[in-house]
């Protein structure tokens, strides 16, 4: 695949994926030999980093671990320092497939989408296959974002995006967790178009989930937060542009 | 607890509240602390609202009397002083969050490699 006419960077924010890392940057290098490449090492304590140097791949490394947020924000501030039009983040852990970024980009750009998510569930509409907790959160965050913004996105919590130059501000100027459900009403409510377009990811082999067990409960109360203020933080942004 | 005991301190805990939302908006407190702001604050309003949940809430903790002015100013003091040492914890985490978020960039710039000639030429 040749590099597209608009320059996209493909970022991978990274903790402690030392068993995945070589794997996944090896995939994105061979489905998408043109294209620019940025792993963010979020302050890995393991052998990421290590790793990464034998790789020759750029990257950004997080002096301490920032968190997920972080490291995307980086992804996003790199990007518009060096004046890409698109970013697309994905996973370090291997369960994205890097090979379906083509099509994704392909629908970002015939859509004239701002953000679209690769989503697991839009699909087929449901999610079985997900752990109890997530399943819930997921209902939760997607019942929240339809019932505020009118549209459903299914999958909230994706970490596979393509993320449009004219949003990279917004997204550098307020704060948000993971980039999840409360980003997208944040964006969602200053007027860009969010998307889903239907990938599928494998499940995880190694390392571990972000989500530990207090996090189940801490994730849902942060993020519902965070929505209600991003609401009036699109507001008063809508204003002050206005006036 | 008197009925203007239980205004003047509803009107106080919703003063925090919205104090603390601005604080989590403007991003000088971690949205993490705020949550717990939150919840304290609105279960504090819950409690001093209902009388029967306030007695309730007394008499299985054990307690004879309701709280006294002095041990609410107090709380009070304290929960402010919370929100101050929260506020700066905050302000410094941040500081030092954008610092090594720089820090990372300009590296990742310095090293350069990433951007291909052909990439650069079909930018200009």
């Amino acid at each position: 695949m040749t590099q597209p006419s608009k320059p996209v960077l493909i970022a991978i924010p990274a903790y402690n994926e030392a068993g995945t890392i070589a794997a996944v940057v090896g995939r994105v290098r061979a489905s998408l030999p043109g294209y620019d490449l940025l792993v963010v090492n979020d302050g890995s304590g393991d052998a990421t980093g290590q790793i990464l140097e034998t790789l020759n791949t750029t990257v950004a490394t997080h002096l301490c671990n920032l968190g997920y947020g972080r490291a995307v924000q980086t992804a996003i501030m790199y990007a518009l320092d060096c004046g890409y039009d698109a970013l697309v983040t994905l996973d370090a852990d291997g369960q994205h497939h890097p090979e379906q970024i083509a099509g994704l980009l392909r629908e970002f750009d015939a859509g004239g989408w701002d953000v679209l998510i690769g989503s697991r569930y839009v699909a087929r509409r449901g999610y079985q296959d997900a752990p109890l907790g997530r399943r819930i959160g997921m209902q939760l965050f997607s019942m929240l974002v339809r019932l505020v913004m009118g549209q459903r996105v299914f999958d909230t919590s994706s970490g596979m995006k393509v993320i449009r130059r004219t949003v990279f501000d917004p997204l550098t100027h307020w704060h948000f967790v993971d980039f999840h459900a409360e980003a997208l009403v944040y964006l969602m409510r200053l007027g860009y178009r969010i998307g889903e377009f239907p990938v599928t990811v494998a499940a995880r082999t190694q390392g571990t989930s972000m989500y530990t067990p207090l996090n189940y409960f801490k994730y849902p109360l942060k993020t519902s937060m965070l929505v209600l203020l991003g609401i009036i933080e699109a507001a008063l942004t809508r204003r002050r542009h206005r006036s | 607890m008197t009925f203007q005991g239980i205004v003047v301190l509803n009107v106080i805990a919703l003063a925090l509240l919205l104090w603390v939302l601005n604080l989590v908006r403007h991003g000088r407190l971690y949205v993490g602390y705020g949550v717990i702001f939150v919840a304290a604050i609105i279960g504090t309003m819950l409690l001093l609202s209902v009388p029967w949940l306030q007695s309730g809430v007394t008499r299985v903790i054990g307690a004879v009397f309701p709280a006294s002015a002095l041990t609410l100013l107090a709380l009070c003091f304290i929960v402010l002083m919370l929100l101050y040492i929260l506020t700066q914890i905050t302000i410094v985490s941040n500081r030092l969050s954008k610092l090594v978020q720089q820090l990372a960039i300009e590296r990742a710039r310095a090293e350069g490699t990433h951007v291909s000639l052909g990439s650069r030429a079909k930018r200009e």
